[in-house]
């Protein structure tokens, strides 16, 4: 058996679009994807009922239904009710509210483990809820919430492969186009294979880099989700 | 538009046979799993140099790569480069499981580091060979303690199953989407779709977080 590999090179503007694609959903989903997280956090851990369940359903909805059927939804339903998007701001849509439910329960985490005796402590002290969320659990909050927060990111990145069953030109979209085109289907799912791979682990060198700064003190890192 | 869920209902009975035969998918890729990622964690707590890297290497690929083209290398590549003429379901189920792997072998691993080391060396001190070590005394009591987080995985696995549409294998996510070009009713459709899976993944998570509890509960 003998490998094409011109097909791959004189393709390569279609891939190297295609990673572009790929890195700028990532790079604009996991920014909205933390700020939901943040947010839905907070209503999360909210004394108030009202705030709280919606958090609450947001989040079980969310992490108990796949990806795809997630961006078919959106992909096949927003026209039937006269909204029309393209398949790339769909799939920033729904990559930023799939990543906020996740990002959500990494924070949920972290401030459940920061908050551990110090609630006490801060009553003790009669700190207000708010000061005391902003000045004692939020800068603790770091070093606990980096790892997993880390593996949700990368997990992102990874699940925008998903969107080129929604017609957007990244990375898998372009191998396909390669494929269907030259009929080299070793060669091309290779390539993007090693391409994702170089960026997973160029990402977690990065990742790893800046975690070293802020390093402090015992971190439990939870499987990453897919 | 107005939605029409009474019309789609009576013609959904092939999602509902997809539903189960999404699990029956999950169930053998989850043992899939298992088998793959017992076999790394040997391998990675193996003395040979080889072994050990071979097992870093393949956790760093599959959690360094995404999940559908692992599915698509697998079936357009892997299998026809080594010979292999397996149909789509073996070899989604195939790619499923070895990348499920990877992931069990993690939480294998932390199963392993509970295993107090006196077990070793109780092992050895009966004469118990290091094969008879593992598959004997330790790994019975990993697979134990680490229950809960199985069936988490499992969840993942199912999750992961609506990818296995790409290369044709008709469980849910392709029952609804051949439903919804026959109906044009993708709104109904997808939505008892999202439903089915909210059902399975959330029912079985509740179950993992009731065995996680329970676990916590009487160890210690």
């Amino acid at each position: 058996m003998s490998f094409d590999y011109m097909a791959i090179w004189s393709n390569r503007d279609l891939l190297i679009q295609g990673l572009l694609t790929t890195l700028l959903i990532a790079g604009v989903a996991i920014p909205i994807g933390i700020i939901i997280g943040i947010v839905v956090c907070m209503l999360r851990i909210s004394k108030n009922r009202l705030l709280r369940w919606p958090a609450m359903a947001y989040i079980e909805i969310i992490r108990n239904i796949p990806l795809l059927i997630l961006l078919f939804m959106m992909f096949y339903a927003l026209p039937f009710f006269g909204i029309r998007l393209s398949g790339l701001t769909i799939g920033f849509i729904c990559l930023s509210i799939y990543g906020g439910a996740y990002f959500a329960e990494v924070f949920r985490g972290g401030v459940e483990a920061v908050s551990k005796g110090q609630t006490d402590a801060a009553k003790a002290l009669g700190l207000k809820y708010g000061f005391y969320m902003r000045r004692v659990i939020f800068p603790q909050l770091y070093s606990y919430v980096f790892p997993p927060a880390t593996n949700i990111a990368l997990t992102l990145i990874k699940e925008t492969s998903l969107l080129s069953m929604v017609t957007v030109a990244e990375l898998t979209y372009a191998a396909h186009d390669i494929n269907g085109r030259t009929f080299t289907p070793v060669e091309t799912f290779a390539t993007i294979a090693l391409i994702y791979w170089g960026i997973s682990i160029l990402f977690l060198k990065l990742t790893a880099g800046l975690q070293s700064r802020i390093e402090v003190g015992h971190i439990s890192q939870p499987l990453a989700i897919r | 538009m107005e939605l029409q869920f009474f019309e789609i209902l009576p013609q959904t009975g092939p999602m509902f046979a997809a539903a189960l035969y999404t699990i029956f998918v999950g169930i053998i890729a989850c043992g899939v799993g298992i088998a793959v990622g017992t076999v790394l964690l040997m391998m990675r707590n193996s003395r040979l140099w080889v072994m050990r890297n071979f097992a870093g290497l393949y956790g760093s690929f599959i959690r360094g790569t995404p999940v559908l083209v692992q599915i698509l290398v697998f079936y357009y590549a892997l299998a026809p480069l080594i010979g292999l003429n397996i149909g789509p379901l073996t070899a989604g189920i195939m790619a499923v499981g070895f990348n499920s792997g990877a992931y069990v072998a993690e939480i294998l691993r932390g199963g392993l580091s509970r295993i107090p080391p006196g077990q070793w060396e109780a092992a050895k001190a009966l004469g118990l060979s290091r094969h008879k070590t593992w598959f004997r005394v330790i790994l019975p009591q990993v697979y134990y303690s680490v229950i809960p987080l199985l069936v988490n995985e499992f969840t993942m696995v199912i999750k992961i199953t609506p990818l296995l549409s790409t290369i044709t294998v008709i469980e849910l996510t392709r029952a609804s989407q051949m439903l919804y070009t026959e109906t044009f009713r993708p709104v109904e459709v997808l939505l008892i779709a999202a439903v089915i899976y909210f059902v399975i993944c959330f029912s079985i998570s509740q179950y993992g977080e009731f065995l996680q509890r329970r676990s916590q509960k009487y160890r210690l």
